[in-house]
């Protein structure tokens, strides 16, 4: 019998993505945790809309898809969640299982 | 010839600045994501009396002797991906096996790395991040972590009322097909009035540190790369990251004392790498909140101009500052 997690020395993102898609609506006061009361959607306003891109083999890192600077060179964009649930944003604390 | 090994998602964009960097700077690079294995990346290692883990690691366009990897760059990578025809226990099973497999011989390179998986992943932890800071001589907020409302109320009372709560993980989830956050709340006497749900699981609070401005501290080997962050409305003033178009950043020094707690920090941990925030109170003292090892970097160089890639970069190529 082993008690060590392996996946915490070799760290990945989920199977089904880093924040799993739900429908399912919060539930009562009693079951839900406390500290989600003040959970809101975040303004998307303030997200940055990423320029098309597809990674280069050669390269090794993204390329736009129309003439113009690198992808990477158009974008700083810290940790602004849009809203949109199948664009997630990357998360602060990075991968976890 | 020697290679600097890059494991990160193919869409993390900072990480092609650090790809640029280090081949600009006469690096070999090995990008992969671990998505790529087993279906587009070849493994075959090979260990024995005489020398230690070598062999391939092979993509359709390039290959690395693991023998030859110096460095290991690793951000935030993507789970293995299998053939869609595999059965549920086939690619359980499978992915037990590569984990182990590939994870387990890169993980055993002896080599530079920004920063160790082991290692980030332990550092992930906010309570060992705040035992560490107390004890590497940083000054810390009192913090409770608790599932019980009566210890809740105790707190609040000794701290006179002005705490916060922030979640001691992840604070993003998707419900009710919505994606939702949840920032660092200063807790209201409204809020007090009914705790049911503490129970459901563990809560951290902290006492409220009045703040002049806040810093990110960004560490890289032995660089201490620090932006002073001023919020620009009441929400940023709590939690800055709930209102980024407020903020405006400054390059600073950090006191003596507190880089000194901060290197015991990285080398108590193992770190390479950490993206710290601080209080910085209205007389001067800084209090350290967090570091996550993981942390994003790139809109801070973007607002700073702190050379963050470059010194990732360096400290890859084991070039000194």
């Amino acid at each position: 019998m082993t008690v060590a997690d392996v996946r915490e020395a070799f760290p990945l993102a989920p199977e089904n993505g880093r924040i799993p898609h739900s429908t399912e609506p919060p539930t009562g006061a009693e079951t839900r945790p406390w500290i989600l009361r003040f959970a809101r959607v975040p303004d998307s306003s303030q997200a940055t809309v990423l320029p098309p891109a597809v990674y280069d083999e050669q390269l090794q890192m993204s390329v736009g898809l129309y003439d113009g600077p690198l992808p990477y060179m158009q974008t700083h964009t810290p940790t602004i969640p849009d809203g949109n649930v199948k664009n997630p944003p990357p998360l602060d604390e990075g991968a976890k299982d | 010839m020697t290679a600097v090994l890059v494991i990160a998602a193919r869409d993390d964009w900072p990480t092609d600045r650090v790809v640029k960097a280090l081949t600009d700077g006469g690096a070999e690079v090995f990008r992969m994501d671990t998505a790529e294995f087993p279906q587009d990346l070849t493994l075959a290692g090979r260990i024995d009396a005489r020398r230690g883990w070598s062999g391939g690691l092979a993509s359709p366009l390039r290959a690395v002797d693991l023998a030859s990897v110096t460095a290991v760059y690793y951000r935030a990578p993507n789970a293995f991906a299998f053939p869609p025809t595999m059965s549920e226990p086939e690619r359980r099973f499978a992915a037990a096996q590569a984990r182990s497999g590939l994870g387990g011989i890169i993980t055993a390179l002896d080599c530079r790395w920004v920063s160790h998986p082991a290692a980030m992943s332990r550092a992930e932890y906010k309570p060992l991040q705040l035992a560490t800071a107390r004890a590497c001589g940083l000054t810390i907020p009192a913090t409770l972590i608790t599932n019980s409302p009566d210890a809740v109320r105790a707190f609040a009372g000794e701290m006179r009322g002005a705490i916060i709560c922030k979640p001691v993980a992840s604070p993003v989830l998707i419900e009710d097909d919505q994606l939702k956050t949840v920032y660092t709340r200063r807790i209201q006497a409204a809020d007090m009035g009914d705790l049911r749900g503490i129970d459901t699981t563990a809560h951290l609070f902290q006492a409220w540190v009045d703040k002049a401005h806040e810093v990110r501290l960004t560490v890289v080997g032995d660089r201490l790369l620090a932006a002073e962050v001023h919020a620009g409305s009441d929400t940023a003033h709590t939690d800055w990251r709930a209102d980024y178009a407020s903020l405006t950043y400054q390059v600073t020094e950090v006191p003596k004392d507190v880089a000194q707690g901060v290197r015991r920090y990285m080398d108590s941990l193992e770190l390479r790498f950490a993206a710290m925030d601080f209080i910085v109170g209205p007389d001067g003292p800084w209090t350290f909140l967090e570091a996550n090892p993981c942390g994003q970097w790139d809109w801070i160089e973007h607002a700073t101009g702190l050379p963050i890639t470059q010194a990732i970069a360096d400290e890859l190529r084991g070039v000194s500052s």
